[in-house]
């Protein structure tokens, strides 16, 4: 566990996340009250990546659920398995029929097979989902369900039970009770709203696109291999994209893809025509491309203007 | 500091923010855990455990800002103030501040305690007085503008403000008596008055941000509610713009309602095939039951917009109201028309709301400066898109049914009615004005399962309502 907001930052550096304050402490305060944590933020801001680099920080088994919709305590939980149940009693008939050996009247074979009851219906047939791993679990555990507004509704409210309680009842074994408590991270796109009774048993993060130096810091250490002079030209355009109307605006993830694309293309410096031959790294919808092209003439243009007209052509102007 | 996070919540929750007893709660431990020294890390605490939505944010930043630093902050600015006022360095201020000291010693006068404290500058007694004040007078019931005065004058009276001034002109005619050099001289009077000046106004922002913390929200809402009601015809560009928000809200609304209704029947029969495959592990024994799902049906609608010159304005949201159904949905087609019809759901796919309305309204697919003719439009859209219509789709027609007296084609509305599966009529005009002049809508009317008077945003809410509800 953490003992502090800084100790926090300084373990997430070492596994190459950089935390803002905001996110470190409402993690410092998630560890010490042993409260699930709700991310939400646009696509490709590092939801998921959080959960991760907790579950590295920490030296902790990552349990992920992926939620989607249709998803049932079946997937989600445990499922029971009776195939295999069943086989077992057909494979065992000769032994059973040892064990009834000598017993007078139904009754007391019905006595003896249920005096046995604990090998039918023990834990070797529940086949264990990731919800009954995290909670089971012998180590430590960071638990992340991902994208929960995707699950239905009723799967949100058998959540709440899991966490509020961190125990589960299995019908054909009993009460399980969690060997440690996991922390929970749960992310949201926010597809849907969450229910109020599931927000608060969380604490609540909203992480948003870093702003410039953030992501140049990012960059740099996601991407070492990239020249300080690329990172700062793509951030440039990745920033001033964002501010448009976009279906679906860059996040850190296309950022850091277009960044090492652009290297493996051995590009030391953006111009126009690159821009547009690549711009499918960062920009994932026809309508956004066109927009985005459209911005970005702009952007030369401004640029131009600002300068006058010295620079000598558009390689200069996207700095 | 629980008594603060209690009333913070409160102030919370009166302007619109549910916080739970629990989440209170929550803020109490998590604000013990990260301390109060830091103010950031205070701030996130108390964050992540009361607001839950991402649309709260803003009032939170709001105030927090106004609650925990409002009147420190405010002190403080006003202490810069009459820094800069005497054009000092920190330094400089600093000594003078112990000069100042040292005379009010030699003075021996006894001060007032609010007045020591103002003079030497200790804004954290300075607040907290202040604040056992403001309680005394229940300056937190503040709620109009109005009160301001009343509520200022109060709080003079509990602080003392009549004592400080007169003492402080005792120390004036007595600095005038003293023989100390003129410049310092100068310098004292001069901070003395603006003393007493930053601490009136102290005391009057304070009382207009108390104020403030509680009119945020419910500013906003009266706002939204009176645009509500008004007619689409008056409007102004900013207030178009408040409008196009709240249209993008209902939207919003109906998709959350949509999802949830077509969660509901998920199941559907009993799937004999699917059930005996499944269970064929089980050496053909049903332990696992299966069902067919059942085929979503997804709404199909067809909407056809008047956008002639009479319902300009209508139009304009009409269409905004058609572009977030489009968003939507993915099978809407919308159409608009005048005196000619032509499609604009590529259009309204491709561009975004702005643009979109831009090419439907500006001629380029229909002529917009023609003359309405319902009757023409109608027969068109029969002649080439009837096959278009089954008993899925729901046929929206907005227009206020103004015809030119041209002919008005009813049967056509029928032939599309008998198509689709229901037929709905948004009227922008008055109920009242129908059938009049060459409104054709008394004609028109029957032939549809819905007519709705569809004048302002709340009529829109209403309409919305109930075609989610069916």
């Amino acid at each position: 566990m953490f003992s502090s907001i800084e100790e926090v930052i300084e373990r997430f550096a070492s596994q190459k996340y950089i935390a803002s304050r905001r996110i470190a402490t409402v993690v410092y305060l998630a560890s010490a009250l042993k409260k699930p944590i709700l991310v939400e933020g646009p696509a490709g801001v590092g939801k998921t990546d959080l959960a991760k680099v907790l579950a590295l920080a920490l030296d902790h088994d990552l349990v992920r659920l992926q939620c989607y919709e249709g998803l049932d305590e079946g997937k989600a939980l445990y499922e029971w398995e009776y195939a295999k149940q069943l086989l077992y009693t057909q494979i065992l008939k000769d032994k059973i029929g040892e064990v009834l050996v000598g017993a007078k009247g139904l009754a007391e074979a019905v006595d003896k097979i249920a005096s046995q009851d604990e090998v039918f219906f023990s834990q070797r047939f529940v086949l264990p989902r990731p919800l009954l791993k995290a909670i089971t679990s012998e180590r430590p555990v960071v638990l992340l369900i991902d994208e929960i507004d995707k699950a239905d509704a009723e799967f949100e409210a058998f959540l709440l039970e899991l966490l509020s309680d961190f125990q589960v009842t299995i019908p054909e074994i009993g009460t399980i009770a969690a060997k440690q408590i996991p922390l929970v991270v749960l992310t949201s796109n926010n597809a849907r709203e969450m229910s109020d009774a599931l927000k608060r048993r969380c604490l609540h993060l909203y992480i948003d696109f870093p702003d410039r130096a953030q992501e140049l810091a990012i960059i740099k250490l996601k991407a070492p291999e990239a020249s300080q002079k690329l990172a700062d030209e793509v951030v440039g355009v990745v920033q001033s994209l964002r501010k448009l109307d976009l279906k679906k605006a860059p996040g850190i993830s296309e950022t850091l893809d277009w960044v090492k694309a652009l290297t493996l293309l051995n590009v030391q410096s953006l111009d126009q025509e690159l821009v547009n031959e690549t711009l499918d790294t960062i920009v994932k919808y026809e309508g956004d491309v066109r927009k985005a092209q459209e911005e970005l003439k702009d952007y030369v243009r401004r640029v131009r203007a600002r300068r006058g007209t010295t620079a000598a052509s558009d390689k200069d102007l996207l700095n | 500091m629980d008594d603060k996070l209690v009333e913070f919540a409160n102030l919370l929750r009166q302007n619109g923010v549910r916080v739970s007893m629990a989440e209170s709660l929550d803020a109490m431990a998590a604000s013990g855990l990260v301390g109060l020294a830091e103010r950031e890390a205070f701030r996130s605490a108390l964050r992540a455990t009361m607001i839950k939505r991402a649309g709260e944010l803003p009032i939170f930043e709001e105030l927090f800002d106004l609650y925990f630093s409002g009147l420190g902050e405010i002190i403080k600015q006003a202490g810069q103030a009459v820094q800069d006022a005497l054009s000092m360095s920190d330094q400089e201020f600093q000594k003078f501040l112990d000069q100042v000291e040292e005379m009010l010693k030699k003075q021996g006068k006894k001060l007032s305690e609010l007045a020591r404290q103002l003079l030497s500058n200790n804004s954290g007694q300075m607040e907290k007085m202040i604040r056992e004040a403001a309680r005394a007078v229940k300056l937190s019931n503040i709620e109009r503008t109005i009160e301001e005065n009343y509520f200022a004058r109060a709080l003079a009276r509990q602080l003392g403000l009549e004592q400080v001034e007169q003492e402080i002109k005792d120390l004036r005619e007595q600095i005038e008596k003293m023989e100390v050099g003129g410049a310092l001289k100068a310098k004292m009077e001069e901070y003395l008055e603006r003393r007493l000046k930053a601490l009136q106004d102290i005391v009057r922002r304070y009382v207009r941000m108390e104020r403030e913390k509680r009119d945020v929200k419910s500013r906003e809402e009266r706002q939204l509610q009176q645009l509500g009601e008004k007619s689409f015809y008056y409007l102004t560009e900013e207030e178009l713009q408040k409008m196009n928000e709240a249209v993008a809200r209902l939207a919003q609304r109906l998709k959350n309602v949509v999802s949830v209704r077509r969660k509901r029947y998920k199941h559907g029969r009993f799937d004999i095939k699917r059930t005996l495959r499944s269970n064929m592990e089980c050496g053909g024994v049903p332990f696992k039951l299966r069902f067919d799902h059942r085929k979503k049906e997804k709404p199909q609608v067809v909407i056809l917009c008047d956008v002639s010159d009479s319902v300009r304005n209508a139009s304009r949201f009409m269409l905004q109201f058609v572009y977030a159904l489009q968003d939507l949905y993915s099978r809407v087609r919308s159409f608009v028309f005048v005196a000619e019809i032509g499609e604009v759901t590529r259009h309204f796919r491709e561009h975004d709301a702005a643009q979109a309305l831009e090419l439907a309204l500006r001629g380029d697919i229909i002529n917009v400066y023609s003359h309405s003719n319902f009757g023409n439009a109608f027969r068109s859209f029969v002649g080439d898109f009837i096959g278009s219509l089954n008993k899925r789709t729901t046929v929206i027609v907005l227009g206020d049914a103004r015809n030119n007296y041209n002919l008005p084609h009813d049967w056509c509305l029928r032939e599309i009615r008998q198509r689709a599966k229901s037929l709905i009529w948004l009227n922008p005009e008055s109920k009242t004005t129908w059938g009049f002049g060459d409104s054709e809508m008394e004609r028109y009317a029957p032939h549809c399962d819905t007519v709705e008077e569809c004048r302002n945003l709340n009529q829109l809410y209403r309409v919305v309502d109930r075609l989610v509800v069916r």
